[in-house]
């Protein structure tokens, strides 16, 4: 109980101390944003009669006709009463946007890492035991292919073979098939709702959807965790305490799991939470190529057309997961090493 | 296993739509009657006079509004494209135009009904054109080009009945009514929905119709898909029946690799912007149907900077254009797949018509081009940037390398800049680039509407930034010029100007490339360069 109470208090005081970072996030991704080339105005009056009026009009829409200093007090304002703006793109309010498409980008996250894991670690204690043989050899092989085919590759690659190819995939657009009718919200994972509603076709129809993206997600990350995990269990195989469970004779599976393999889970959860966070972000080519309505493409195509507010939506809001993995990081190293919570 | 099957029933039943059928008898019915339509943008507001929104916006806003008057459609080389002069009531039942021209009369349909039931009157009419021109929105500047521009022009002469005056004879006002923008909205229901900011619910309007369209929107989620159904109460179309699609499925699909495989697959039924190489793939293979029309009210052109030194110079212009490697670009760009602009002969060294987009005599030949730059006073050549952006690079990518190394032979060092697209359009807009390459779409495709637009004034359109007294002149006559033998010779002098000057050099009218299920009929190549859903059915 003591111990709960701890990681709670803990993990309060992490946020709040988090709580600058984020604020110097906002004025850097706001200041930024404006120091850029090119003037969302123009962009977005760009129809075939639009004139220096309509560019005005525009303007001042956005709020641009303001100066800077101007702005970031209106902007700072708005986030304090957790108003994001205006997406000029898609004409929504950017927290509605983002609301919608989350969801969307973690669930393939968190299905492409669970991927990564079952695949890696394995890889990894495999590579370890036996460091030097043809099985090492192998996953430096398998781990130097994932990584090196950058992920819109391998997504149309896998798009080209298990769709167009043989037909086992459904067709790559979006979350679920057009035809399908959605489950009601709760979560926003399609898995989960499905799951909820009792609709076991269309959970089915949702993870077909969801296999092809995240695979080649999964692929792309397979080597930083496989590589992390060997390099770990070889340290914790070679130590004191392995050779003195050996020599009393514990059988080889209990050794190699409970001593070897829980000693060296930690840099594998540093590394994944890191993993993850970077994903959330970096699967833009995965979402372009798979129609995925997430948060990435969304934030890109907003960069593109200059389109100042869902840009500054999306980096606070990653800088918010990122702050909340860290947590989770922290919290599952004080369940895999109890030593941790200490202090 | 599954393939082969695949492959023995594409060449057993010849239409994709059975094909479907076989694989989800379940959802056979709906599948057939339901179109879907994958797109690279998005649909991102319902109306479409608000700034920023997409051509996908102007699609699905014919769709689910109609307007007073709707084109035509004709014929060209076999394929079916709009027809600016066969101007068709829609939810006029007939109009008359005064002798003087200074009258339009529009007689509405008396079995009009807008989506909520309530019948369509001239005072719907009246508001929604009053909206167009008052509301700050995009149909003011538009409806601008057709003399209309006042609230006081629109008067309603009995329920069933709205006049329009005009100051002057414009040949364009009426054209303009059937464009985009002039949608009939139902005034009630839009101004329960009205603020006293917002007088004309234009942002209720965003996210809500009130049409009496033939299409009522079921689902709308910007950036994803709309899902529209048929309106069974609407015959407004040219067979005077309901459109043949029950639903209407736009989805946006970002990755043009898999707009193409969806459609090659008959998961998509219809697709207009592919890549130019896999529609000539897909084309090769024969099970789809490909229809390429060259857009004919656009032109990609090579723009200079007039006002910019060297190129202020009207022999460094003409130097240029004798310089650029036209057929080699085309293959590059387009693989060939539009109408040339260039390459043309003009027998007399003069126009051939008054008609623009004219295709221009001009042609790769580097040693006319080094005479021009001597001319110039610039032998030895010089140093510019070429730039494009980012959201043309698949075709303007191979062009710029062309480009680059053509000018290089008469002396030109060329570098090539890659644009972002909201950049490249702040630096059109503030005249900063010298050379590039852009595209332009007239929706009324008259020779003066083209230079008014595009060759005069200091505005953004003004891509060339020319100042030419003499053509702006001309420009402004032609506009209310009744005759149509001196209309005819005002847009031969154009050209002439245009040639001689050199403002910039057109290059081509890109084909509108629409990919499409075998049973797919009656595509139309449209005015806004998307597809009305209400032009097709499956057979």
């Amino acid at each position: 109980m003591t111990g709960l109470g701890a990681t709670v208090a803990r993990a309060g005081r992490r946020l709040l101390s988090s709580l600058p970072a984020l604020f110097g996030v906002l004025v850097f991704t706001f200041l930024l944003m404006r120091v850029l080339p090119g003037d969302p105005a123009v962009f977005f009056a760009s129809g075939p009669n639009a004139g220096k009026e309509e560019i005005e009009q525009i303007r001042k829409q956005m709020g641009l006709d303001k100066s800077v200093p101007e702005q970031l007090v209106f902007y700072l304002s708005d986030i304090g009463r957790g108003n994001l703006g205006r997406s000029m793109m898609t004409g929504q309010p950017v927290l509605k946007d983002l609301r919608e498409r989350l969801p969307a980008s973690l669930e393939l996250t968190f299905t492409a890492l669970l991927i990564a894991l079952i695949a890696a670690v394995p890889l990894g204690v495999v590579a370890a035991l036996k460091p030097g043989s043809l099985v090492d050899h192998g996953v430096r092989l398998f781990c130097a292919l994932g990584v090196c085919v950058p992920t819109f590759v391998s997504g149309l690659l896998l798009i080209y073979v298990f769709y167009y190819l043989l037909g086992l995939a459904p067709d790559p657009t979006g979350r679920i098939d057009v035809f399908t009718s959605l489950p009601p919200q709760r979560t926003g994972f399609l898995s989960i709702d499905f799951l909820i509603a009792g609709d076991i076709e269309g959970w089915w129809a949702a993870c077909k959807q969801l296999i092809l993206p995240a695979l080649s997600m999964a692929l792309f990350v397979i080597a930083p965790l496989a590589r992390i995990t060997r390099a770990s269990m070889l340290v914790s195989l070679g130590s004191d305490f392995v050779r003195t469970a050996r020599s009393v004779g514990l059988s080889w599976q209990k050794v190699v799991v409970t001593y070897a393999l829980r000693n060296a889970i930690l840099p594998v959860i540093t590394i994944a939470g890191i993993v993850f966070s970077t994903m959330l972000g970096a699967n833009v080519l995965v979402e372009k190529v798979f129609s995925w309505p997430g948060v990435a493409s969304y934030a890109l195509d907003a960069l593109l057309s200059s389109d100042y507010a869902p840009v500054q939506g999306f980096v606070l809001l990653m800088a918010g997961i990122f702050v909340l993995v860290n947590l989770v990081v922290d919290i599952c190293y004080g369940i895999a090493d109890p030593r941790v919570s200490i202090g | 296993m599954r393939f082969v099957s695949f492959r023995m029933a594409s060449s057993v039943l010849a239409t994709t739509a059975l094909l479907l059928v076989a694989a989800a008898p379940a959802q056979a019915q709906t599948r057939v009657e339901t179109l879907r339509y994958v797109t690279g943008a998005s649909v991102n507001t319902l109306d479409p006079n608000i700034p920023g929104s997409t051509r996908e916006s102007f699609a699905l806003s014919m769709s689910t509004y109609d307007r007073l008057v709707a084109f035509g459609r004709k014929q060209l080389n076999g394929k079916w494209v709009f027809d600016l002069d066969k101007i068709a009531g829609e939810l006029a039942e007939s109009y008359d135009v005064s002798p003087d021209g200074l009258k339009l009369t529009f007689r509405l349909r008396k079995d009009a009904k807008f989506q909520d039931g309530s019948p369509v009157t001239a005072e719907d009419v009246k508001w929604s054109l009053d909206r167009c021109v008052t509301a700050p929105i995009l149909g003011k500047a538009q409806l601008l080009t057709g003399s209309l521009t006042s609230a006081d022009q629109f008067k309603v002469i009995d329920p069933l009945t709205i006049e329009v005056t005009l100051p002057k004879p414009d040949k364009l006002a009426l054209p303009n009514l059937a464009t985009v923008y002039p949608l009939i909205i139902n005034s009630k229901v839009a101004k329960e929905h009205a603020t006293p900011e917002d007088p004309w619910a234009t942002a209720w309007l965003k996210e809500h119709t009130a049409g009496s369209g033939a299409y009522v929107i079921e689902s709308f989620k910007p950036g994803e898909q709309v899902i529209i159904k048929r309106n069974e109460d609407w015959n407004r179309g040219s067979p005077d029946k309901p459109a043949f699609f029950k639903r209407v499925i736009v989805q946006s699909v970002p990755e043009p690799a898999t707009r193409a495989n969806l459609v090659e697959r008959g998961d998509a039924d219809l697709v207009v912007d592919l890549q130019a190489s896999d529609v000539q793939s897909l084309e090769a293979k024969g099970k789809l149907k490909v229809i390429s029309t060259p857009q004919y009210n656009s032109i990609t052109f090579v723009s200079m900077n007039n006002q910019i030194p060297p190129f202020d110079n009207v022999n460094v212009r003409r130097a240029v254009a004798f310089a650029l490697p036209y057929e080699d670009m085309f293959k590059a760009a387009l693989f060939g797949r539009g109408a040339p602009l260039f390459g043309a002969t003009w027998p007399d060294g003069k126009p051939l018509n008054g008609i623009y987009p004219f295709q221009a005599p001009v042609k790769t030949d580097l040693d006319k081009a080094r005479e021009y730059l001597k001319a110039a006073g610039l032998p030895e050549g010089f140093s510019t940037t070429f730039s494009f952006n980012v959201g043309q690079a698949s075709t303007a990518e191979p062009m710029a390398a062309l480009v680059k190394e053509s000018l290089a032979k008469i002396g030109i060092k060329v570098d090539i800049q890659k644009l972002p697209d909201a950049q490249m359009s702040t630096q059109i807009n503030e005249k900063k680039l010298p050379l590039f390459t852009e595209g332009i779409v007239a929706w009324l495709p008259s020779t003066d509407y083209f230079y008014r637009n595009f060759y005069t004034g200091n505005q953004r359109w003004n891509y060339s930034s020319i100042n030419n007294p003499e053509l702006a002149t001309i420009a402004q006559e032609a506009r209310f010029e009744p005759d149509k033998a001196k209309y005819e010779e005002d847009g031969r002098k154009l050209n002439a100007i245009h040639f001689s000057e050199m403002p910039q050099i057109p290059l081509w009218q890109p084909n509108q490339d629409a990919v499409m299920a075998s049973s797919i009929e009656g595509y139309t190549y449209e005015f806004h360069r998307q597809v009305d859903y209400r032009d097709v059915s499956r057979k």
